[in-house]
């Protein structure tokens, strides 16, 4: 055996942090990959840079409370949020929403996913450096955020849903609003289509980007647009239908690519799908009340509520103990189960070809970070202004 | 108007700056519009510039600490001084001898190359990534840039650049007897400024601000303002050169500014090329159409 | 029998040699109690066969009067929901790590880990995923006792 290193056999293995505060994310995670010459050979994530308790903070609530505190999860998918939680309560008190409720609750989480699409084809496209994309895709945004505004009267909170049903009704006005909304993003849907398949420039860098097979997709338990681009058709609305969906069949988005290509592409055919799906609700609106009667209390017993949020699977497990407050909620987000699947499948890759895999996924920072309390058993005093700033100082230095 | 007159005030100097502000204006403005953005106001480079100007220059530690401050200087010096041979808002240049051309040229690859260093001397991993990344763009666009700029010259047979003018002024626009030298000229130029879709070296999603991470206040400033003073620059050479020499001053003014509108919705239409893809594309195609070109200027020449 | 009953059937089936108990909490669920050194088997013995895939995995504490820790590990296909129950003391829980079998389940194990003090033996990353480097050790938030803001207790 030889004492000579040997440098070229055996390359250095180097330890890229990034984040939580890098150009290229905009939220606080923080990744670290060991590579060994341009191969990664382990990843792994670091969360918990904007943590809110809220897993912790819903005991101490009352059900309706937990409503608006669960809403609050993710600042991009309110709704999907509360519909999750909403449709778990309702089964554990046995309550059926009325009709008209499930179709409203379908439409705004509809109308949620085509805005969170085009948030991430924007973000997409800021990262590729493709700034005109950027802006004409969030400008098409603000017309959800617009109407979620007139229907509600909040563009991102919109606290559309309660237990039982729904708050809001829709008035023949605002239908009409709708559909000229849909008109348009279906307008604008084809062009970002035709702009994602055929610009040279933008294929470039998103063609053969960050492929993950569908075997892959597959055993990694990926969810989403992320599985539905490898050709993995899970999607919740079909396999396990809830609210209106028992009645609107969907057709499930795929492409077999894998690439970061498909994954633009499934988003936006997504969109396509959601005008048809908001077309339909609209046509056969079903009459009557919003919303059933719900107990102050919740029998006791354990449920599992699943919803497809615009990134995936969302998994709510609710238990009651009988109480008006929750005994247990746990969440799941789509984000954290796409994270830690990508960053398996990181292993054995190129670098380059990690942070297309990582945006893929549309990762939501805000929906996973929620599980913390902030103060320390034994460490409850109050601080004082003063007190604060100095510690700030201090972590500073 | 005496010398001095000449170099501070009009056309080099004040002068330039505030035109290098306000072409900076619209572009952005152009660019915003383009967008479906609001845009700055007419003041706001002027602002921005004012600003900066104004605030603390943080100096990082493990830096030279000369080279840091002198870089911006040099290179403000290295675009004025370019500016003063060539024919500005139309007007006779400052100063004109034989071999100009290739002088301005140079001292506009002075500012790539202050930039560049203006990255690797920090500690900033960022920055030496946009440092490296400027000297590969350097390498990859100067070689077509001056080519095309040399078709011109070879057409005038001369290397001055009052001559060039001239003989642009009395033939055909060059544009439509050297088109393949234009377009090259105009993404080169493009490619030296570092605008979207060549500016690999300053994106802000992968490397903060490329080279000039570290840099604030004045040092920015100085920077930001060489970059303006180049585009006009650089514009007024090509409009010179190709589109038919200097003829009067407002006629001029009207062909700079379609060169600079140009330039900015190119900057609208595409995704930021990778800097392996910049390279790949100045040396595949650049290059060769500006080689292609240039040779079928000599056979014209020899035929002639 | 429709298919999320099939689905389920044929899950129960592929557990069968772990002889858990099983229940039924509510339609298109299954939850099957097992002890806790077969949850490595039992994940095997579904992922093997080709059953669905690991969705999330919840820990449950019952308080300091039961003195139980029950971590419900959910694996999913389509609308079928099959969940692993396992009971562990509340202190210094120990359960086998499914990052062998299933290298997403990491970011999974390690929130359990960091909320409930379970300790997931053979998982290659054992470091916090969401609480700050801070963090006093042996305080686990999710636990019953933990108070949940300042000024409860």
């Amino acid at each position: 055996m030889t004492t000579q290193p040997d440098s070229a056999a055996t390359p250095k293995r180097f330890t890229i942090p990034i984040g939580p505060q890098h150009p290229a994310l905009k939220e606080p995670g923080f990744f670290e990959f060991t590579v060994e010459g341009e191969t990664v050979i382990g990843a792994t994530l670091r969360l918990g840079y904007a943590h809110r308790g809220i897993e912790k903070a819903v005991v101490s609530r009352t059900w309706v409370q937990n409503l608006y505190l669960l809403e609050r999860v993710c600042g991009i998918c309110s709704h999907i949020h509360s519909l999750a939680y909403c449709l778990g309560v309702e089964k554990l008190a046995g309550v059926t929403p009325p009709p008209r409720a499930q179709a409203i609750r379908v439409l705004i989480a509809e109308l949620e996913r085509m805005h969170s699409h085009l948030l991430w084809l924007g973000v997409a496209a800021h990262d590729a450096g493709f700034e005109t994309l950027f802006m004409y895709s969030w400008r098409d945004r603000e017309t959800i955020l617009d109407l979620f505004e007139q229907i509600s009267g909040n563009r991102v909170n919109h606290s559309i849903n309660t237990l039982g049903g729904v708050k809001f009704d829709l008035t023949a006005e605002q239908i009409v609003s709708v559909l000229k909304a849909v008109e348009l993003m279906e307008e604008r849907a084809r062009y970002y289509l035709d702009l994602v398949r055929n610009d040279p420039m933008l294929g470039q860098r998103i063609r053969g980007i960050g492929t993950m097979s569908a075997a892959e997709a597959h055993r990694m338990g990926v969810v989403g647009p992320t599985a539905r681009a490898s050709g993995v058709g899970r999607d919740l609305r079909v396999e396990a239908p809830y609210a209106a969906y028992t009645a609107i069949p969907v057709v499930v988005m795929l492409e077999t690519d894998g690439d970061l290509q498909a994954r633009f592409i499934v988003r936006i055919r997504e969109m396509f799908e959601s005008c048809r799906i908001i077309r339909v609700l609209l046509d056969h609106l079903p009459e009557g009340d919003l919303q059933a009667r719900m107990p102050r209390r919740i029998p006791e017993g354990e449920t599992i509520a699943r919803v497809e949020a615009p990134r995936g699977e969302l998994f709510y497990f609710i238990k009651s103990n009988g109480a008006d407050m929750p005994e247990r909620i746990k969440l799941r987000t789509p984000t954290l189960c796409n994270l830690g699947s990508v960053l398996a499948l990181c292993i054995g890759r190129q670098l380059a070809d990690i942070p297309m895999l990582l945006i893929g996924t549309d990762p939501c920072f805000s929906c996973n970070d929620r599980a913390v309390v902030i103060h320390q058993a034994g460490n409850r005093e109050k601080w004082t202004w003063e007190q604060f700033r100095r510690y700030g100082n201090e972590a500073l230095r | 108007m005496n010398a001095l007159g000449t170099l501070l005030l009009f056309p080099g100097g004040l002068a330039l700056l505030l035109v290098a502000l306000l072409a900076e204006w619209i572009s952005r403005k152009l660019l915003a519009r383009l967008q479906n953005r609001v845009g700055p106001r007419w003041f706001q480079p002027l602002a921005d510039t004012v600003k900066l100007l104004a605030k603390e220059e943080v100096i990082p530690e493990g830096v030279h600490r000369v080279l840091f401050e002198f870089l911006p200087v040099l290179s403000l010096a290295a675009v004025l001084t370019a500016a003063l041979a060539v024919p500005l808002f139309g007007v006779v240049p400052a100063t004109s001898y034989a071999g100009d051309l290739i002088v301005t040229v140079y001292l506009l690859s002075l500012l790539t190359l202050c930039t560049s260093l203006a990255g690797l001397i920090t500690d900033d991993r960022y920055a030496a990534m946009g440092g490296l990344r400027v000297l590969s763009q350097l390498f990859s666009y100067e070689a077509p840039f001056l080519l095309a700029l040399l078709g011109p010259a070879v057409a005038a047979e001369s290397w001055q650049i009052t001559r060039i003018t001239a003989h642009a002024g009395s033939n055909v626009w060059m544009l439509f007897t050297q088109p393949v030298g234009f377009v090259v000229a105009v993404i080169g130029l493009m490619g030296k400024l570092e605008l979207s879709p060549f500016d690999a070296p300053e994106a802000h999603t992968e490397i903060v601000a490329g080279s000039l991470t570290e840099y604030s206040g004045r040092g920015l400033a100085l920077f930001r303002l060489s970059r303006n003073v180049a585009l006009v620059v650089g514009l007024t050479l090509v409009a010179a050169l190709y589109l038919g020499g200097v003829s009067d001053p407002l006629a001029f003014a009207v062909k700079t500014l379609a060169l600079l509108l140009v330039i900015t919705t190119v900057q609208a239409l595409f995704a930021r090329l990778r800097i392996d893809q910049t390279i790949g594309l100045w040396w595949h195609y650049g290059v060769l159409l500006a080689l292609g070109q240039w040779f079928l200027i000599l056979i014209g020449k020899g035929a002639a | 029998m429709n298919a999320v009953e099939t689905a389920l059937q044929t899950a129960l089936e592929h557990l069968a040699p772990l002889n858990g108990q099983v229940t039924t909490p509510e339609d298109g669920r299954r939850d099957v109690t097992i002890n806790a050194g077969d949850l490595l088997e039992g994940a095997r013995l579904l992922l093997d066969s080709g059953w669905g895939y690991l969705t999330a995995i919840t820990g449950l504490d019952h308080g300091e009067s039961e003195g139980v820790l029950e971590v419900l590990v959910h694996f999913c296909a389509g609308a079928a929901v099959l969940t692993l129950r396992i009971r562990l003391a509340r202190v210094g829980g120990e359960l086998a790590s499914l990052c062998a079998l299933i290298p997403a389940a990491s970011v999974f194990e390690r929130e359990i880990s960091e909320m409930f003090g379970v300790t997931f033996s053979g998982s290659p990353d054992t470091r916090r995923l969401f609480l700050p480097d801070e963090w006093p050790e042996g305080v686990y938030p999710l636990l019953k006792e933990s108070p949940a803001a300042a000024g409860e207790a």
